[in-house]
């Protein structure tokens, strides 16, 4: 197992920095930082909960280190969340400026959410060679992103694949990439899909968390150019994932192979599409 | 007779010299305020088309500017890089502490580019560094303004305070 521990460490508080050491370096999922309340790390299968609450002072802290005192640089800010070094996510919350019917910034952060990446390189070691494109299915925090990694690299050994790394969590610094990789980060993914089609001339294009009409309508189009996929997508079950609305064009045109669906207990199994 | 004289020259070249000094001194203020002016443009240039984070953003406006200014942009830069205070306001402090010679004005244009650096959004980022270079711009003005009949009053007042003296304590 791989985790950018001492960048995580980096951005925050100087106060919690040893605690959050000892108890979480294992099997940290996630640090909540709430005004006004104490620290609450989510390990695996439990909680606890740090002495002292959070300050104003503290949450600016971890937002201006993680984006290295340039919260406007990062184009996500205004989507709510940043991505520190190490490909630690960070959740924004609290009071939002609008312009126009779009946030542009916040006013104050009230609220943090940071999700700890973690690498297991070793994870897909058992899983046979899958053919046509792959989507990864699971709910939140089941381990998406990680299994997706895993499988870009191994596809990366043989495979030209394009990356189009929204959030730059996928490959952040420091983490092993595959010998045949391409990574585009902090762009949008329908943008992305589209450039490195043109670009880069891709026999794969992996793609973290499809979530709108748009992604759908990119990967479409590059499975039209002869394009295999790799991506990940929110569904805790194969039925689940053709239900959903967003994904219909997707199910209906038949543009995933095989499934890849994630359970709870971090554990996995394949389905093939046969609809 | 002979010590008179080195003394009366010795007030007068004191007093003279003192006038001098606050002569040089605006233009060293002029001077720095230019620098400045240089840098926030910079900033606000590389801001726009190129979203450099802060700590780069200030190594390369030092390397556009000279003087104290770049000393201090420089300063800053390792005060965010060693990711210690909370907020860019309180880094620039920490950057311009040492600078005990700056005038107030000066200071107080600095600590007002560090509240501005930081924000959230760009727009905002950008409007901020507007605002600094206006206010920057209405400080040089000001010293502008009379500039070459004041200078020349420092500098004759030194020599005539001088002179005045010297013939008190003849």
């Amino acid at each position: 197992m791989m985790c950018a521990w001492k960048e995580l460490l980096a951005i925050l508080p100087m106060r919690l920095r040893a605690d959050v050491d000892k108890q979480g370096r294992e099997n940290l999922q996630e640090l909540r930082l709430r005004i006004n309340a104490p620290p609450e790390l989510v390990l695996t299968g439990k909680v606890s909960w740090l002495s002292g609450n959070v300050t104003q002072d503290e949450l600016n802290f971890v937002v201006n280190t993680a984006s290295r005192y340039s919260p406007w640089a990062a184009s996500t800010a205004a989507q709510g969340y940043l991505t520190a070094p190490g490909g630690h996510r960070i959740g924004i919350c609290g009071e939002a400026v609008c312009k126009d019917g779009n946030i542009t910034g916040m006013r104050h952060i009230s609220y943090l959410c940071i999700r700890v990446a973690r690498d297991f390189p070793d994870l897909l070691k058992s899983l046979q060679r899958l053919e046509g494109s792959v989507l990864i299915l699971g709910a939140p925090g089941w381990g998406k992103t990680t299994l997706l990694r895993c499988l870009i690299r191994q596809v990366a050994q043989e495979e030209a694949v394009s990356v189009v790394d929204e959030r730059g969590e996928l490959f952040p610094q420091g983490f092993l990439c595959g010998r045949r990789m391409d990574i585009l980060t902090g762009c949008p993914k329908s943008a992305g899909i589209e450039m490195m089609l043109r670009t880069m001339g891709p026999a794969c294009i992996a793609v973290d968390e499809i979530t709108a009409a748009a992604d759908c309508q990119a990967l479409i189009q590059a499975v039209n150019c002869g394009v295999r996929l790799l991506a990940t997508a929110h569904a805790g079950s194969s039925r689940d994932y053709c239900q959903r609305g967003v994904y219909r064009e997707l199910v209906h045109q038949k543009i995933f192979d095989t499934l890849i669906v994630l359970h709870q207990d971090k554990s996995y199994h394949v389905e093939r599409m046969t609809l | 007779m002979t010590y008179k004289w080195i003394g009366a020259v010795l007030v007068l070249v004191s007093c003279g010299g003192f006038g001098f000094t606050i002569a040089s001194g605006y233009r060293r203020e002029e001077q720095r305020l230019r620098q400045l002016l240089r840098a926030l443009q910079y900033m606000e240039c590389e801001l726009q088309y190129h979203l450099t984070p802060l700590p780069d953003l200030c190594r390369q406006a030092a390397m556009e500017t000279g003087g104290s200014v770049r000393d201090v942009l420089n300063k800053l830069a390792r005060e965010l890089e060693s990711q210690i205070a909370p907020d860019v306001s309180s880094c620039m402090r920490a950057a311009i502490e040492d600078y005990q010679d700056f005038p107030k004005r000066f200071r107080r244009l600095m600590l007002q580019l560090g509240r501005t650096l930081g924000r959230f959004d760009l727009a905002g980022q950008i409007q901020g560094l507007q605002a600094v270079q206006a206010s920057c711009m209405q400080e040089q003005k000001a010293l502008e303004q009379n500039r070459e009949m004041r200078l020349r009053s420092y500098r004759t007042l030194g020599l005539c305070a001088g002179a005045a003296l010297a013939i008190l304590f003849a």
